[in-house]
């Protein structure tokens, strides 16, 4: 399988009243055809700010400081809108975190559907686009299409909205899929509804997805590969498998020990302490260092590279050194599958 | 069924606030004008009222009905407004309604097209602004609106006025028409545009930013984002989606500017000595002519008020909680 999106040395950063705030730092990652790669980290860590920046949907204070962004052999990190838009929609789309707003509430959901189909062909002719709108909002799992079209996005529940989205998303056929955090608006059991639905589509259309979450057990449902950022930094990277039993860095086992599982028969959940940093002027060495209790000396004085575990996975903290001390994994192996499904 | 009725409800209560006020409206300019200095028959007998002894003019205060208490005055005007007799008018000794609707058709000439074109213009400029946003454009035509807004009318019609009428005599700087060409309408149309001009120069600019910055906030809005990644184009989200969200709160806008559109209408036409109902009203107040003021000022009040509910109602209809309600209630029915 060849790679259809390449990022490259990635950096993004926002202009803002305190100073620039580097949001995206040196990121290098690529997404294979038909996977689904999950970017987990916590809130403010440039999760949706490199989503967005690969669709050039960044805010106007921010922008793309290097790096390059390559999709089907493109390298599309300098296009004008103008030409980004020729790709939207077709070559990739988004599904947004709200879809409470991210719906224009004048209008029908139908008729939103099938602006989107407008723009992924416009030699169809209306009873065409209407029959693909209600396709498309069947393939997503909305009954009684027909008598939905005319409804108003207020008269939706949250998880339909999203569906709805969805369904915009994919009526041109895209090959990329950009999920950020697309269920962190919806309750619990709403959300793996729509993960399983969203693992589901990608299957049946064999869409690469990128699939954005702050919550590892809800991207354990659907993922191929996962990917760790911290402090817009990618920390960890590897298959799924290798993510949930074999992870490496410190950062991801505060994650995996964050989720309510490991702390059952607690009386606490558990948590990483402290905060991530702001990113206006990132702290010297590995920025996950004063959070760390396995951190070593030089990890305040020099970031880490990239070590390599295997041939898919690599992580970023200097235990991977072979002069690190040998430290006992609070996480790993003995992870079963009921805590993650 | 209980829907209707609170309907029904809910207009009742509303057209029973607006005749109170109208009531309330007549009583007060009935009194502050008749308490106000100024003398009634100078308007009736024009300049012999200085040869009049004082017996002469008692005579003709009783002739009028000026001499009984106000509140009995008010009492019969009321009584004769009822039936549709609101007097005649002590300046041109004719049924006050004939005098008004000789002049309305001028008015409304001036006022309509003004208001079309005040709101077209400021829903333009603030398109063309929030399209542009923070490039020169946009500051341009803020800065000059905000001082183009500030200059009042009086001044701004005196120098187009001293521009166009006294030094380049282009356009006639007073009336409606020049005398023997009532009919000619190129001859109405240039004595239309200065005062048209005051009215455009002043009115449309801070509408134009409510426009501005209300578009502005629908750009941010996250619906954009979608209809980006949907690959829509710059002007189709701005004319499809944002003008869209922002027209139900722009025509409420144009409903509760009326009273503020007609305010400018009036003056502009004072200064033109544009023979509409604002100069008669200026007229009528000056002279005293009572019954006039009093038709004129009701009047006024009712376009005001009646505009003010009609923003009123639409702002509440905008209420998504009302909307929610009937459209469940239409499902209601498609489904028995």
């Amino acid at each position: 399988m060849g790679n259809i999106l390449e990022i490259k040395n990635l950096s993004v950063s926002i202009e803002g009243s305190g100073g620039k705030v580097q949001a995206v730092r040196d990121v290098s990652l690529s997404l294979r055809e038909g996977e689904v790669l999950a970017i987990v980290g916590e809130s403010g860590c440039g999760k949706s700010m490199l989503c967005k920046s690969i669709m050039h949907l960044l805010p106007k204070s921010a922008g793309i400081e290097s790096g390059s962004i390559i999709v089907n052999g493109m390298d599309i990190s300098h296009y004008t809108e103008r030409e980004m838009r020729k790709l939207r929609g077709k070559l990739f789309s988004m599904i947004f975190q709200d879809p409470m707003t991210v719906l224009d509430p004048t209008m029908t959901v139908g008729a939103q559907i099938e602006e989107a189909v407008i723009h992924s062909n416009r030699k169809l002719s209306r009873t065409q686009r209407h029959r693909r709108v209600i396709e498309l909002m069947e393939l997503v799992g909305i009954e009684r299409a027909e008598e939905r079209y005319k409804l108003y996005p207020y008269n939706f529940s949250g998880g339909m909205r999203q569906r709805s989205v969805m369904a915009m998303a994919l009526a041109g056929n895209p090959r990329i899929l950009l999920a950020d955090e697309p269920t962190t608006a919806l309750d619990v059991t709403i959300q793996a509804q729509i993960i399983d639905l969203l693992r589901d589509i990608q299957q049946k259309l064999n869409t690469a997805t990128i699939l954005v979450s702050h919550d590892l057990g809800v991207v354990a449902r659907a993922a191929d590969r996962v990917a760790i950022m911290y402090a817009g930094k990618i920390v960890e990277i590897g298959t799924a498998e290798e993510i949930y039993y074999d992870p490496r860095h410190p950062y991801t086992w505060g994650l995996m020990r964050s989720l309510p599982a490991f702390s059952k028969g607690q009386d606490k959940l558990n948590t990483i302490p402290g905060m991530p940093p702001t990113l206006i002027d990132p702290p010297k060495g590995d920025s996950f260092a004063c959070r760390n209790q396995y951190a070593l000396a030089i990890d305040y004085e020099e970031a880490p590279p990239m070590f390599k575990v295997s041939d898919t996975h690599y992580a970023a903290t200097w235990l991977l050194d072979p002069r690190a001390p040998k430290i006992e994994r609070p996480v790993g192996g003995r992870l079963n599958g009921s805590v993650l499904t | 069924m209980n829907y209707k009725k609170s309907k029904l409800l809910y207009y009742g209560s509303k057209l029973l606030i607006f005749i109170v006020s109208v009531f309330v409206l007549s009583l007060l300019v009935f009194y502050v004008s008749r308490l106000a200095p100024g003398d009634p028959l100078l308007s009736y007998y024009g300049e012999r009222v200085e040869k009049m002894s004082v017996e002469e003019k008692n005579i003709a205060r009783e002739k009028l009905g000026l001499n009984e208490p106000i509140y009995i005055q008010y009492g019969k005007w009321l009584k004769g407004a009822v039936q549709g007799d609101f007097g005649i008018s002590y300046k041109y000794k004719q049924d006050v309604l004939e005098v008004i609707s000789q002049r309305a058709l001028n008015t409304l000439i001036l006022g309509g097209i003004g208001y079309i074109l005040i709101f077209l213009g400021a829903l333009a400029l603030g398109i063309i602004c929030a399209w542009n946003e923070d490039k020169w454009i946009d500051k341009l035509l803020c800065k000059l609106g905000t001082f183009s807004c500030c200059i009042p009318e009086f001044w701004y019609s005196l120098l187009l006025i001293l521009i166009f009428c006294v030094s380049l005599r282009w356009l006639p700087s007073s009336g409606a028409y020049s005398i023997g060409k009532s009919g000619d309408i190129g001859d109405r149309i240039l004595h239309l545009i200065l005062p048209m001009a005051v009215v455009l120069l002043n009115h449309p600019w801070y509408y134009g930013y409510m426009v501005r910055n209300k578009l502005l906030d629908e750009t941010r809005a996250d619906y954009v984002l979608l209809g980006k990644s949907k690959g829509q184009s710059k002007a189709k989200i701005m004319f499809a989606h944002c003008l869209r969200n922002i027209m139900p709160s722009y025509i409420s806008l144009m409903a509760i500017s009326v009273p503020h559109v007609i305010g400018g209408t009036y003056i502009a036409e004072t200064v033109f000595a544009y023979p509409g109902l604002g100069t008669l009203s200026y007229e009528s107040a000056k002279f005293a002519d009572y019954n006039m003021l009093m038709v004129l000022c009701i009047m006024t009040g009712i376009v005001v008020i009646f505009f003010n509910m009609i923003g009123q109602i639409i702002n509440e209809r905008i209420d998504p909680r009302i909307r929610g309600m009937e459209s469940l209630e239409g499902l209601e029915v498609s489904e028995s």
